[in-house]
């Protein structure tokens, strides 16, 4: 009975993100199938073996076959997989940062029955959103009368369900050993975007194909599940991980002091106490960081640059040599790559490195870097003051909620502007390592629009955390409607009967002039600036009219 | 200051939705003036607050603390005014000298000597992080930055909650300090003793409706009075039930225990029809039987 309790309250805590996140991937499935309907598709089968089996291309391509591929298998597993982890990483470390765990604790259940609840409440969970896709993908094709002959929907469904528990898993354990959910969902994010990344490059290049069993996305991938079937090898490897995650969580929950708020010592926090170096880190640490609004919120989302910031560096970086590397076949044939397929991760040409940069990091990647950055910052200025009760305090002094507002956006500038710093550093450096050449000018132009990018939906954050200060609503909504306009972006253009409807998309505005081959558009980085100055200033007016919330 | 009123509302009122949470609230508090804000849970006390504070905005009706909107001003108020919320929170990474230290720079005008007397008297650690902190010496850092700046108005919701008797008392005094200097203190608490024992007056506030406003000494001057009867023999209740201003009348065999504000010589005759009165004792009520006594009436 008491387990029944942790595990229907876990899982009615987080279905509504999971129903969210099949929702929209659903909707997208339905928009994609009727997009690629009409769409000549003859081309595709003439694309080398390494590009069909990266896009899960089939020898007799479909429009099945590839809204499957794309929605499904690129980012409903993508998107499923990120809902899995935040709730894995929220599971125990939530409770814990909201006071919660010791009074559940306080009823006669051990902490490993908590953990094994929540764990279930997660598959439970999971498992609806993909029943959801499952009765979607079964019913949408009759709707369409597209035939899905040949097409192995339910393994693919099986195997992007346990790839998605494999990270949420994964992050649960992080989550036990620790306490700490930022911990948690950062350092599983990073290891999946990585393999990801990782394991669509690597097959690309022929003499380091091998390293790509590494990471464990490779497990999901490489079976081509959708058109042989299911990949019983695949799936054993994430099932094994997923039961390694398990006990593992369950050890480390038991192992360990429960945490009363979200808190920690950290090597800052020893050296403000040691006599040797207190004076000079007590001025860095403690009188500068809160000298400011700005200052201090900075401060206290600087772990997002620690991760963003090097990881779009390094992978930049690592991109110039290695399309050194690339099969030259693929490079020969990179100029047929069906725009179809590239729409995936914001369009690109392989023949080129400029092309080749634009699909790898320019493309998802990075907008997306700076995007988790602005839309965190953003989420916290309004809505995650309230949550935590703060705001009254904070507008206690005599300052206006303006100006709040205004001095936390300004750390979401000076963020986006350092993440497409690094974007730009990482790619002018990996340029000069693969000996590229690629115009300086046209990396500095995209990195900004990158930047801006990522400014235009942290102010659609800010108009959503202005009107509401739900911190939930905040960082859902905004991140729902960008997969919804990046994908717009990616396939109305398919269509030349729904072409135009993808300038309503404000990605539409960050790639469409090709700016890595042809420099600035500055039209287009006015209009970005222009929302996400609007949006900004939106979100205060709606910010000043309304009263604060008060949570708990 | 430059008024004679510290904190004027005139028939302030905040619905949600349905839900009156504040009705017509008429109230004035004076320089020097410790208010107490007496009512039971959900009877608008913090929301009267919130209102003052302008965190949340009246559906109708307007306040003014030292003469200024509390809407239209509120930036200007905030610089002669110290708060703290009734579910104070605060940043539980930053130790609690770093939390003051953000404060007093957004605020201005701090004297850090001001800061590290109130540390002392108050028994407070700054030097611990704000979410390692129990809930009590939280508080105090709560208290310590409404106090620091000197400020002409105090707004406080609850502040006592979680202190020990000692930080208490000395939590009082402070009051008491503020007060004599010509501040003005807006006091709502459940600690019923605290606020007799430093208010001037109070406010009685139930379900969003001020049911009195009076001075501490005048509302325990009232007739209403503890009465103790006993008798040489068991006795009923109902012949001092129905006496005119008996209520809450208990019997416990010998002994009969009632609040009375009514005559009496009346209460004494039906004490001595029937039965032998050995022993009374009679004595004023304390705030708490007061605060009682106007919440039933009004149920």
């Amino acid at each position: 009975m008491t387990l029944t309790n942790v595990f229907t309250k876990s899982a009615r805590d987080r279905i509504t993100s999971t129903l969210v996140g099949a929702v929209v991937i659903a909707g997208l499935f339905l928009m994609g199938m009727a997009v690629y309907r009409g769409i000549d598709l003859s081309f595709y089968a003439d694309l080398p073996k390494a590009f069909r089996d990266m896009f899960a291309i089939s020898d007799t391509i479909n429009v099945g076959s590839l809204a499957y591929g794309a929605i499904y298998s690129g980012y409903g597993v993508l998107t499923m997989a990120a809902v899995a982890l935040a709730a894995g990483a929220g599971a125990i470390a939530g409770e814990e940062r909201g006071s919660t765990m010791g009074i559940l604790l306080g009823n006669p259940v051990s902490r490993t029955r908590v953990a094994v609840s929540k764990m279930l409440a997660l598959v439970f969970i999971t498992a609806i959103g993909f029943l959801i896709l499952w009765v979607t993908g079964v019913v949408v094709p009759h709707l369409l009368d597209v035939s899905t002959t040949g097409l192995h929907i339910t393994p693919l469904l099986v195997i992007m369900f346990v790839n998605a528990l494999f990270y949420g898993f994964l992050a649960f354990a992080l989550s036990a050993w620790t306490g700490k959910n930022s911990l948690a969902s950062g350092v599983t994010a990073a290891i999946m975007i990585v393999s990801f990344v990782a394991a669509g490059l690597l097959p690309l290049v022929h003499s380091l194909s091998w390293l790509q069993r590494f990471f464990p996305w490779y497990y999901y991938q490489h079976g081509d599940v959708l058109h042989t079937g299911m990949d019983w090898g695949g799936l054993a490897v994430l099932l094994g991980g997923i039961a390694l995650f398990a006990v593992a969580a369950v050890i480390g929950i038991n192992r360990r002091d429960l945490r009363t708020a979200a808190i920690g010592t950290k090597l800052i926090d020893r050296l403000r106490s040691n006599p040797l170096t207190h004076t000079v880190v007590e001025r860095l640490a403690g009188k500068a960081r809160v000298s400011r609004i700005w200052v201090k919120t900075a401060s206290d989302h600087q772990s997002l640059l620690y991760i963003i910031v090097p990881l779009v560096f390094f992978m930049c970086l690592m991109i110039g040599p290695m399309y050194g590397l690339l099969d030259n076949a693929i490079k020969r044939l990179g100029d047929q790559f069906p725009e179809a397929m590239l729409a995936l991760f914001g369009g690109g040409d392989l023949s080129t490195p400029e092309g080749f940069y634009r699909i790898e990091m320019f493309g998802l990647m990075i907008p997306a870097g700076v995007m988790v950055a602005t839309v965190a910052i953003a989420t916290g200025a309004m809505a995650g003051e309230e949550k935590r009760n703060t705001m009254g305090l904070l507008l206690a002094n005599p300052i206006r909620r303006s100006s709040v507002v205004l001095e936390k956006a300004s750390v979401m500038v000076l963020y986006a502007a350092i993440i497409g710093a690094g974007a730009f550093f990482g790619t002018a450096a990996g340029s000069l390592l693969g000996g590229l050449g690629m115009n300086m000018g046209h990396i500095a132009a995209t990195s900004l629009l990158a930047a801006l990018i990522g400014l235009a939906f942290g102010g659609l954050a800010l108009t959503i955390g202005g009107a509401t200060g739900s911190s939930q609503l905040t960082a859902y909504g905004t991140v729902g409607v960008a997969v919804v306009m990046f994908i717009m972006n990616g396939f109305l253009p398919l269509n030349t009967s729904t072409e135009a409807w993808a300038r309503i998309s404000p990605f539409h505005y960050y790639l469409e002039s090709d700016p890595l081959l042809n420099g600035m558009a500055w039209g287009h980085a006015a209009l970005l600036a222009g929302l996400a100055i609007a949006l900004t200033f939106l979100g205060i007016v709606l910010f000043d009219r309304r009263d604060l919330r008060q949570s708990g | 200051m430059t008024t004679d009123i510290a904190i004027h509302t005139e028939k302030l009122t905040k619905h949600y939705g349905d839900v009156e949470a504040l009705v017509d609230l008429d109230l004035d508090v004076r320089p020097g003036e410790i208010f107490g804000f007496l009512g039971p849970n959900g009877a608008g006390k913090t929301t009267t607050i919130r209102t003052l504070m302008d965190e949340i905005r009246p559906t109708s009706g307007s306040a003014t603390i030292v003469g200024l909107d509390t809407h239209r001003d509120s930036v200007e108020i905030r610089r002669h005014v110290g708060y703290i919320p009734g579910d104070l929170a605060m940043y539980p990474n930053l130790t609690g000298r770093d939390t003051l230290t953000y404060f007093a720079n957004l605020r201005g005008g701090v004297d850090w000597s001001v800061v590290d007397e109130l540390t002392e008297r108050l028994e407070s650690d700054l030097s611990k992080k704000v979410g390692d902190l129990s809930s009590g010496n939280r508080q105090k850092v709560g208290l310590i930055q409404a106090f620091m700046n000197a400020p002409d108005v105090l707004i406080m919701d609850e502040p006592s909650s979680g202190l020990d008797p000692l930080v208490q008392r000395e939590f009082q005094q402070l009051m008491k300090e503020a007060a004599t200097r010509g501040a003005s203190i807006f006091l709502s608490s459940h600690t019923l003793s605290e606020v007799q024992r430093v208010a001037d007056r109070v406010g009685i506030i139930r379900t969003g409706h001020l049911i009195a406003v009076e001075g501490v000494q005048e509302l325990r001057s009232k007739a209403i009075r503890r009465v103790d009867l006993f008798f040489d023999a068991p006795v009923e209740a109902t012949p001092f039930e129905s006496v005119p201003g008996a209520r809450d009348v208990e019997v416990r065999n010998h002994h009969v225990s009632m609040s009375f504000d009514g005559h009496m010589d009346e209460l004494l005759r039906a004490a001595t029809s029937g039965y032998t009165l050995v022993d009374i004792n009679t004595q004023e009520a304390d705030l708490e039987e007061i605060f009682l006594t106007y919440y039933r009436a009004e149920v």
